[in-house]
This record gives C-alpha cells, sequence and structure tokens, in this order.
C-alpha cells in the first residue's frame, strides 16, 4: 500500500514540471500540453486523497469532472491556436507581441 | 421539481441561449445574416431580470450544492443587466462585421451568463468550479470573435493574439485554482463551502489556499496577475471586452467573497494580510502603468486593475458591512466601466481610433457622447455626485472601520494619481480641438446609444440617490452569513 | 516493501538484456551487404513510398479529432450513473436523459453548422 504523501509527492512534481514547462517553453502548442499535464496532477491528487475518506467518493466525481473541463479548455485552446497559427504562420509565442506598449 | 424551481434564474438563462441555438439552427443562413440577433437577447435577459422581481424563490437546491436568497440574487442580477447592457452594445458592431456569425456570439455570450449566475449561489467546491469554467470558456471564444474581419487590426491576428494570451493565462489559472481547491478539500475532507474552514488548516492547506487565491486573481485582473488585462482588452472587440471587463470580475469576486470571507472566516488571519498586499499592489500598479498608456482601452484596462484593488480593500476586511460595499461598488463599476468602454467604441466607430488623441475634440464632434465619457471618467476617478464617488467613499469607510488604516491612506493618494489620466482623457475630449472634422460621422447605432445612456441614467441616479442600491447590497450581504464585525485579527 | 518490486525489475531487466541479445545477434550472425540508397527508404507494405516527411494536415481531421473528444470525455459521467443505476430510480433515468438530451442538441448543431461534412 503506497502511502498518500507519496502520490501527492508525485502530484506536486507533476504539477511543477507542468508549470516549469510552461514558463519555459516558447511553442505554444507545449504550453497546451503543460497545462493538461498540470490538470492531470490535480486529478491525481482528488483521486489520492479519496483514499483517506473512503465512504465520500468526492475525489473521485471530482476527477470526472476535471477531466470533463480538461477537455473543453482543449478543444478551444487548439482552436484558438489554429486562428492564431492561420493569421501569424507560426505557433511561438514569441510571436504574441503586437497588442503592447 | 423543487430544485427545477430553486434553479430557475440559471435555467432561464441557458433556455434563452437553447432557444438562440435552435433559431440559429433551423433558420437558413441568408436569412440569420439578416437578423439582428443580440436584440432579442438583450430584451431576453432585461425580462429575466424584471421576473428576478416578481418571483420569490430562497432556498437551497442539489443537496445544498446551491443557494438562492438575497446575496445569489444580488449577482444574478448584475450579470443579467451587464449582459443585457453588453447585448445593446454589442448588437450592431456584430451585425455589421460578422453577420453569418451573430448566432454564435451570442450564443457564447448567454452560456457564460449562464455559467456566471449559478457562480454566487454555489454552496459546493465542485459547482463553483464548473459553474466558473461554464462562464471562461465561452469567453475565449468570444475574445477570438471576429478574428478573421478583413479590417486592418483583425488581419493582422489582433482578436486571435487576445484570445491567446486570455485564453492560456485562464487554462493556467484554473489549473491553479484546481490544485489548491484539491490540497484544500483533501485536507479537510470536505467541498462544502460551510465546512472548509472548520478544520485546523494545516500548513499545506494552507499552501492550496494561497494557489486558490492566486488563480483566482488572475480572474479578476489582480495584481501581480494583471498582465493579459492590457493585451486582451486592446486586441478583442470593444463591446465584447466592455462585457468582459466588469462581469467576469465580479463574479470572480463572488467565489473569493464565498471562499474566504464565508468559507474561511475562522482562519481569517491567514488570508487578510495576502489579500491586503494584493489590493495595495493592483491600487498602486494599475494606477501607476495607467499613466503611461497612450490607447484608451489599455488605459480602461490598467484603471480596471486599480478599481479591483479597491474593492479587494473592502473584502479584506471579511465583515459584513465591507462586503456589501464590495456589492456596492462593483454596480457601481459595472455601469461606469460598461459605460466608458462603449463610449470609447462609439467614438472608434466614427473613424477616430482608440488613441487618446482620438478623442480630440469629442465635446464639438459629439455633445451628448462626451458628456456622457464626463460622467463615467468623474464615477472612476471618484468625483462627487456619480455613483463612483459613493463607492470608493464606502469601501474606504468600510476599511477604516476594520482597521486596515494604512490601505486607506495608500488609496486616497492613489485615487489623486488615478485623477491625472482621466483628467487626461478629459482634456482630450473637452480641451483639443478636432484633429479631422467630417460633418458626417456616425457613432455607432440607436442601441449602442441606447445602451449608454441606460449607463449615464444608472451613474447618475445612483449618485444622487444612493440608498436603495445600499439597502439592497446590505441585504444581500447579511445573507452571505459572514461576522457582522469580526474581532480585531491583527490586520495593519 | 522494495520486496514486492523485485517481479518487476525482473521483467524491466530481462526485457532489456533480451532486446540487446537480438540486437546484437543480427548485427553479427546477419549477411553483411553494402547498405544502398533503397536500403534506407522506409518499408510501407512493400508499396512505393511516397512524398516528404512533413506533411501538413488538412484541418478537417482536428476538427473530427476535437468532435470526438469533446464527446467522448462526456461519456465518462455515464460510468458512475450506470454503476448506481437502480438506486437512483426513475429520477435519476431522466436526468441521465436530460443530460444526453443536452449532448444531442450539441450534436445537431454540429451537423447542421456543417462540422460534419467532409466535403466542404
Amino acid at each position: 500500500m503506497i502511502p498518500i504523501p507519496a502520490f501527492l509527492v508525485l502530484a506536486g512534481i507533476l504539477f511543477g514540471i507542468g508549470a516549469v514547462g510552461f514558463l519555459v517553453r516558447r511553442n505554444v502548442l507545449v504550453a497546451l500540453m503543460s497545462i493538461e499535464l498540470m490538470l492531470n496532477a490535480v486529478n491525481l491528487t482528488f483521486v489520492a486523497f479519496n483514499r483517506a475518506y473512503p465512504r465520500a467518493h468526492v475525489g473521485h466525481t471530482t476527477a470526472f469532472f476535471v477531466i470533463a473541463i480538461a477537455a473543453a479548455e482543449a478543444a478551444v485552446g487548439l482552436a484558438i491556436v489554429l486562428a492564431f497559427f492561420r493569421l501569424r504562420k507560426t505557433v511561438r509565442s514569441d510571436a504574441a507581441d503586437i497588442l503592447k506598449n | 421539481m423543487n430544485d427545477l424551481v430553486t434553479l430557475w434564474v440559471p435555467l432561464a438563462v441557458l433556455g434563452l441561449g437553447v432557444l438562440l441555438l435552435l433559431v440559429d439552427v433551423l433558420t437558413p443562413p441568408k436569412k440569420a445574416a439578416q437578423a439582428d440577433v443580440g436584440w432579442l437577447v438583450a430584451v431576453g435577459l432585461l425580462v429575466i431580470f424584471g421576473a428576478t422581481f416578481l418571483v420569490d424563490v430562497q432556498g437551497v437546491a442539489a443537496y445544498g450544492a446551491y443557494r438562492t436568497g438575497p446575496w445569489a440574487l444580488f449577482f444574478q442580477r448584475l450579470f443579467l443587466v451587464a449582459g443585457a447592457l453588453a447585448a445593446f452594445g454589442g448588437v450592431e458592431d456584430v451585425q455589421k462585421r460578422t453577420p453569418g456569425r451573430q448566432g454564435e456570439y451570442w450564443l457564447m455570450m448567454l452560456f457564460s451568463l449562464s455559467g456566471m449566475v449559478l457562480v454566487p449561489g454555489a454552496q459546493n467546491l465542485l459547482l463553483v468550479v464548473v459553474a466558473f469554467e461554464l462562464m471562461s470558456i465561452p469567453l475565449y471564444v468570444l475574445a477570438a470573435h471576429g478574428k478573421t474581419d478583413p479590417d486592418e487590426a483583425s488581419a493582422k491576428g489582433n482578436a486571435a493574439e487576445a484570445a491567446v494570451k486570455l485564453y492560456f493565462v485562464g487554462a493556467l489559472s484554473t489549473a491553479f485554482t484546481l490544485f489548491g481547491l484539491g490540497l484544500l478539500t483533501g485536507l479537510t475532507g470536505t467541498t462544502e463551502l460551510a465546512r472548509i474552514g472548520a478544520a485546523p488548516l494545516q500548513p499545506l492547506a494552507a499552501l492550496g489556499l494561497l494557489f486558490v487565491l492566486g488563480g483566482l486573481g488572475y480572474k479578476i485582473g489582480m495584481v501581480p496577475f494583471h498582465m493579459w488585462v492590457p493585451d486582451t482588452y486592446q486586441g478583442a472587440r470593444a463591446p465584447f471586452v466592455a462585457f468582459l471587463s466588469v462581469a467576469p470580475k465580479a463574479a470572480g469576486l463572488a467565489v473569493i467573497a464565498g471562499i474566504f470571507a464565508f468559507g474561511m472566516q475562522t482562519q481569517k488571519s491567514l488570508w487578510v494580510g495576502p489579500l491586503g498586499m494584493a489590493a495595495f499592489l493592483s491600487m498602486a500598479i494599475g494606477n501607476l502603468l495607467a499613466v503611461t498608456q497612450s490607447d484608451t482601452r489599455r488605459l480602461l484596462g490598467y484603471s480596471g486593475v486599480a478599481q479591483m484593488g479597491y474593492v479587494l480593500i473592502a473584502l479584506a476586511t471579511g465583515e459584513e458591512f465591507g462586503l456589501a460595499m464590495v456589492l456596492f461598488f462593483l454596480v457601481a463599476y459595472l455601469f461606469t466601466n460598461l459605460g466608458a468602454f462603449l463610449v470609447v467604441h462609439a467614438n472608434a466607430e466614427a473613424g477616430a481610433g482608440f488613441e487618446v488623441d482620438g478623442l480630440a475634440g469629442l465635446s464639438r464632434r459629439a455633445p451628448k457622447l462626451a458628456l456622457a465619457l464626463a460622467c463615467f471618467l468623474l464615477s472612476l476617478a471618484g468625483i462627487p455626485f456619480v455613483v463612483g464617488f459613493w463607492a470608493k467613499l464606502y469601501v474606504l469607510l468600510a476599511a477604516y472601520r476594520a482597521g486596515l488604516v494604512s490601505l486607506v491612506v495608500a488609496g486616497v493618494v492613489l485615487a489623486v494619481i488615478g485623477l491625472f489620466y482621466y483628467l487626461r482623457l478629459l482634456r482630450a475630449a473637452y480641451m483639443t480641438e478636432p484633429t479631422v472634422s467630417r460633418p458626417d460621422e456616425r457613432f455607432g447605432g440607436p442601441a449602442l446609444g441606447l445602451a449608454i445612456a441606460l449607463c449615464v441614467v444608472a451613474v447618475v441616479g445612483l449618485g444622487l440617490f444612493p440608498k436603495p442600491l445600499l439597502d439592497a447590497a446590505t441585504r444581500a450581504s447579511h445573507d452571505l452569513g459572514v461576522p457582522a464585525a469580526a474581532p480585531h485579527v491583527g490586520a495593519r | 516493501m522494495i520486496a514486492s518490486y523485485i517481479p518487476m525489475f525482473l521483467i524491466i531487466a530481462v526485457g532489456i538484456l533480451l532486446a540487446t541479445v537480438f540486437f546484437l545477434g543480427s548485427t553479427f550472425l546477419g549477411p553483411k551487404q553494402a547498405k544502398g540508397a533503397e536500403h534506407n527508404t522506409p518499408y510501407e507494405s512493400g508499396s512505393e513510398s511516397s512524398g516528404g516527411r512533413h506533411v501538413r494536415l488538412s484541418v478537417k481531421f482536428y476538427l473530427t479529432a476535437i468532435l470526438f473528444v469533446v464527446f467522448d470525455i462526456e461519456a465518462v459521467f455515464l460510468y458512475p450513473w450506470g454503476i448506481k443505476f437502480r438506486s437512483f430510480g426513475w429520477l435519476g433515468l431522466v436526468e441521465m436523459l436530460g443530460f444526453l438530451g443536452v449532448l444531442v442538441i450539441g450534436l445537431v448543431y454540429c451537423w447542421k453548422k456543417g462540422a460534419l461534412e467532409w466535403e466542404t
């Protein structure tokens, strides 16, 4: 039986990898993937904590909703990235620099 | 069945959306391109708004996950009015720029609104998250609306860039909020707002709390999470930005109030510090950066960041009186900021662009519009006899009563800086000669005029008679169930 | 604790070992011959390969894929409902039908907007 803190550490590491990837990589598609990774870390947290309260399935149900939210967000995000790519011919986030002072 | 009655406001908005969807799908494209769908939305939302005064429903639904009462109703009315005004303000723009895609625009608007009206009533963190996402995701789509419009700005992909920025910041904030909520609910073992604060807080849960504050702070444009605000405001269509700059922020504050002031009221000493700090930084950075802007939309964006700082002062008190002032401020901000953006939009429609210099000679070119702009700017600056004055005064009063004296001093000093750039806009509109003079300028259509007129009436009317709104805000705040006057908690 | 992982490590070790043996074995035992241009072309079931490596895929694939993902994910809510199906009774059935009804409306919207047409 793997203890709950181990899962939390793993979730924290995954979330950290996602956050760092989001901030460091200049490719918007990689940024999208990083966000997915972070949301999966969230799911791991919810499911791991559910073990502490076996009678209530709060963690499991929440994970389902997080999955649905992530899918909806990814769909919209890809569409926006696609529109951005069509107009600017690149998926690098440096190209998003017209709107500034 | 009772649940459906209790949930009638979100269901009505959703029903309007589904109705519109079916109309959009069933009418032939050519006919749909000629119709002014926005009128249907605006009138429909106003009808629902009127019905909230006639139907008296209070109670819980969905096993206690949703509760309607004065608190939820206050926010719902705010959202419905914001939606209706944005619909009036946007109907001509949408019809003119994207006639074939009107249905999409208004559908997304209504779905976003249906999420918004769920937010303040949500008593369960799961519902809070889902409703908040239902609100946010359509907003990303709306920001990109009209991206292939043949005008110059869109051809460069400005709307797409605005959407990219709004989306990535929004998605990141969602991840942070969810991770924070995961830690919080995992350690307390419940998702009910009323019970998350009951257990003594472990360090990990405090970290989760900070993540939640950061994630929600993004959505309301709170410093240090404000970077997307000016860019998105500049790139997206102005009537949509008018909506984006008020309604989602109010929803974000409703969630912050629900989680922190209500759910975490016993752990007040934990969050008052970060919230007060964020309030100070928002006021300072928002006001200081707004001074340097040359684009009116960016200027109003930074001014919005500063205004959120003032709301957060009142929220940081965590008391009934302070929350009532939050509500009052939000209503004032709704009419003022929405109106200001619509005026800027109307001026751009006349071909003068969005630069501050583009406002030159507005008092001669369009006296009524200039007068409306003056009302809104004075209200944003907090000059007496318009509603913004009372809003600022009450917020600072609430902070003073709660002992947050340093924040009050900072608020007053920074409001003086705010005067500079608001008066700069006014000077451009009143004291400078028009650079171009064309007698046949058209400042948008009748619906846009109606929306601006309604905002002016509200700003001036509530400025002269703030009492009814104050009473309603007090009742709503009482309904949330936060301490009337919390014991002094060592806040600065 | 660690002992329970030993079978897993064994499988990994055997997997690596076998792969190495096969790889080295074919290098040493196989016929030595000159490797021409023909050798380096990808093997596509015997037919001539054509086109470059970087093929830009049509947006149509993306649209279909994303529609699939969205509708597919919604089905996840059917699983917990299915387990508790009997204890929910008629009300649960009606609520799930309502949920599916919303999905059907979405599908009708996609259909009517032409998102399901391949040739447009």
